[in-house]
């Protein structure tokens, strides 16, 4: 784990700060007990990273009082992100030392009092502020009375404050500017020994002792990037001694280290966490000076390589210097510099990197491999205040963009490289299981929609059902992976006389395939089954729609007053290269 | 010499090794206040690589007790 300074460093430092950034932020902490220091440590912490940070620190213990006070300093501080921290000895009072001198009932229905006051304390909160909240949970005491008949206990002392912890986790799942800090986690992973200090403790009531209020102040930092919206959002990692052991261009494809003895599954671990990374949204990426040839095959032959070409966002194995490479990620990601994590075993690299762009997070690996998962994990730069299903899916996304680009720009010409995408588009029933999807296309959708009619999620379950509407979404899948469902379509039957398309929408995901025109030949070959002899629809543009200007004299409609119609004794036929299938 | 003692205190209360003898207290030093004791306490437990007894940090109560102390610990600060 990453060494931390003093306590005493910080407090030296805070009085040397700049406080001019950009990027600010007001920071109040309150608290059950003595937490002097931790404002320094907040300003200090900020300022390496270049944010402003203005702290208010309750007085000692009076975090009730501040809470219920709407004329308090805290809510004159006009905070940002308010951290209450609170202990468990504070908050179980006597039956800390004394747990059992009440029975069971009564032992529940203590926690359920001081849940409930606690509750009481954030709801009140939030009413007198717009500060996000960060509150601590509590620490389960290690040792009890009992033994090691504690665990036996029906409702006994760990019981009370594992209770306790989880009522409070359920009760903030659905307050959006709440989040629960996880003290108990904390203090385990770095001891309760160590964070705790008797003499401390005793002389001035502190119970994360000195030493570890910085490593404290680290992990709340995590909130602090997320709320400022400044997470990393890709990895850039070097391959030879960092993602496996040995150089692969002098070592060979059979002589580096990866997966079988220790060292070899040193690399084997750091992969499987950055692919845990990579599935919650981080992208990777590879910056590396190798032999293409040579370091490809172990990317893609390699029997124990956990990351595989399909992971990585972009790929830069070349004899270009990093900077540049980085640059070039920059580019083709289209994100910022800042919005990067630099990985790379060789000092040389890492200064060149700091030093060239320092906006890029560049982290000092240790020289073990077996220290590097540690080192990833102590990072919090990658926190959001969300995780979404897009979020998830992303990585997957960016490198299927990859594949698609480079077969780009091997093609020729537009139509060879749709030729070669094996593009197949499946028509789905507008279900319970797509309606949802149907209804956010409806709300979102704003290029390539011909009416952008926006219809409430209760509208689209009634026209589903009702047999005057043809209502479906289309899947769209390419040799490169799945784009899941991109397009909607709603045409009013009318009683077969003449049908009107009211709704026909295409994600940007998936523009400029000509996957409409697929679309439009199926709605206009179940038309023609039902023998009806036109369709109509109407071209509504907005700020945003330009892309679908064209589509409909592109595909063969004519206009006629207001509205466009395509009469289906004129055939119209779609791209050959598109399978469609239904279901 | 007690340089290295001196310097100690004069980074955590944040005034010059100048202002620092055997006399020296919270009485004397305007920052040394509670705060700033338990942290001097903390620097030095870890730069002298001992531990005090809760009883020697109560007897304590200037820079000589200090001193005192760290030589009941076998610490020499003449070295």
């Amino acid at each position: 784990m990453p060494e931390e300074e003093k306590i005493s460093y910080y407090l030296k430092k805070s009085k040397t700060l700049e406080n001019n950034f950009e990027k600010k932020i007001h920071i109040s902490i309150l608290s059950s007990f003595t937490l002097n220091g931790i404002e320094e440590i907040f300003q200090v912490k900020c300022n390496e990273k270049n944010i402003s940070c203005k702290t208010h620190l309750g007085n000692y213990n009076q975090y009730n009082q501040e809470i219920l006070d709407p004329n308090s300093d805290l809510y004159k501080s006009k905070s940002d992100l308010t951290f209450l921290i609170l202990d468990t000895q504070n908050i179980l009072e006597d039956l800390w030392y004394f747990p059992y001198s009440i029975n069971d009932k009564q032992r529940e229905n203590f926690i359920e009092r001081k849940f409930n006051e606690i509750k009481n304390l954030i709801s009140i909160f939030l009413k007198n502020s717009n500060s996000k909240l960060i509150l601590s949970n509590f620490f389960i005491p290690t040792s009890s009375p009992y033994g090691i008949v504690e665990s036996k206990s029906n409702f006994g002392l760990q019981k009370m404050i594992l209770k306790l912890n989880d009522s409070l986790q359920n009760y903030i799942q659905n307050l959006d500017s709440v989040y629960l800090f996880d003290m108990n986690g904390f203090i385990s992973k770095y001891g309760e020994n160590n964070v705790f200090d008797p003499k401390q403790y005793l002389f001035g009531d502190i119970k994360i002792s000195l030493d570890y209020i910085p490593y404290l102040v680290n992990n709340l930092m995590g909130y602090v990037i997320a709320i400022l919206g400044i997470s990393k959002r890709c990895i850039v990692l070097d391959l030879d001694n960092t993602l496996w052991g040995g150089i692969v261009g002098e070592d060979g494809f059979d002589g580096i280290k990866l997966g079988s003895d220790p060292s070899g599954k040193a690399f084997v671990e750091f992969q499987k966490y950055l692919l845990a990374l990579q599935s919650r949204g981080i992208l990777l990426a590879i910056n590396s000076k190798n032999n293409f040839d040579d370091a490809i095959k172990v990317i893609e032959e390699h029997p124990d390589m956990v990351l595989k070409k399909e992971h990585f966002a972009s790929i830069k194995i070349n004899w270009n210097d990093k900077v540049s490479n980085i640059k070039e990620i920059s580019n083709e990601l289209n994100f910022g510099l800042d919005n990067f994590v630099f990985i790379d075993d060789d000092p040389l690299n890492r200064e060149f990197m700091k030093s060239s762009l320092p906006e890029v997070l560049t982290i000092d690996l240790p020289k073990d491999p077996s220290k590097y998962v540690r080192i990833i994990q102590e990072i919090n730069e990658f926190n959001l205040l969300k995780i979404t299903d897009e979020d998830k899916q992303r990585g997957i996304m960016y490198s299927q963009q990859r594949e698609r680009k480079t077969l780009e720009d091997s093609s020729n010409n537009l139509e060879d490289f749709l030729k070669n995408m094996d593009l197949k588009i499946t028509i789905k029933k507008a279900d319970s299981f797509t309606i949802p999807r149907i209804s956010q296309l409806i709300l979102k959708t704003n290029q390539f929609n011909l009416t952008t009619k926006r219809y409430s999620f209760e509208e689209i379950q009634t026209m589903s059902t009702d047999p005057n509407f043809l209502m479906g979404c289309v899947q769209v899948e390419d040799k490169f992976g799945d784009n899941g469902i991109t397009a909607a379509f709603i045409v009013e039957k009318n009683n077969s006389k003449e049908w009107v398309i009211d709704t026909f929408l295409l994600s940007c995901r998936v523009m400029g395939r000509q996957i409409e025109k697929s679309i439009l030949s199926y709605i206009i070959k179940i038309a023609k089954e039902n023998n009806v002899p036109k369709i109509f629809t109407n071209f509504i543009p907005t700020k945003k729609n330009q892309p679908i200007e064209n589509f409909l004299p592109d595909c063969g409609f004519k206009k006629e007053k207001d509205y466009w119609f395509i009469s289906l004794i004129d055939s119209f036929k779609g791209p050959d290269f598109i399978k469609i299938e239904e279901k | 010499m007690s340089e290295k003692l001196y310097g100690i205190i004069a980074k955590v209360m944040d005034i010059s090794i100048s202002e620092i003898n055997d006399d020296s207290s919270p009485e004397t030093i305007p920052s040394w206040d509670s705060f700033n004791s338990y942290i001097l306490l903390d620097e030095l437990e870890s730069q002298f690589q001992t531990e005090f007894t809760i009883d020697e940090v109560t007897e304590t109560k200037n820079v000589s007790d200090i001193k005192k102390h760290l030589k009941i610990h076998g610490i020499n600060l003449d070295d």
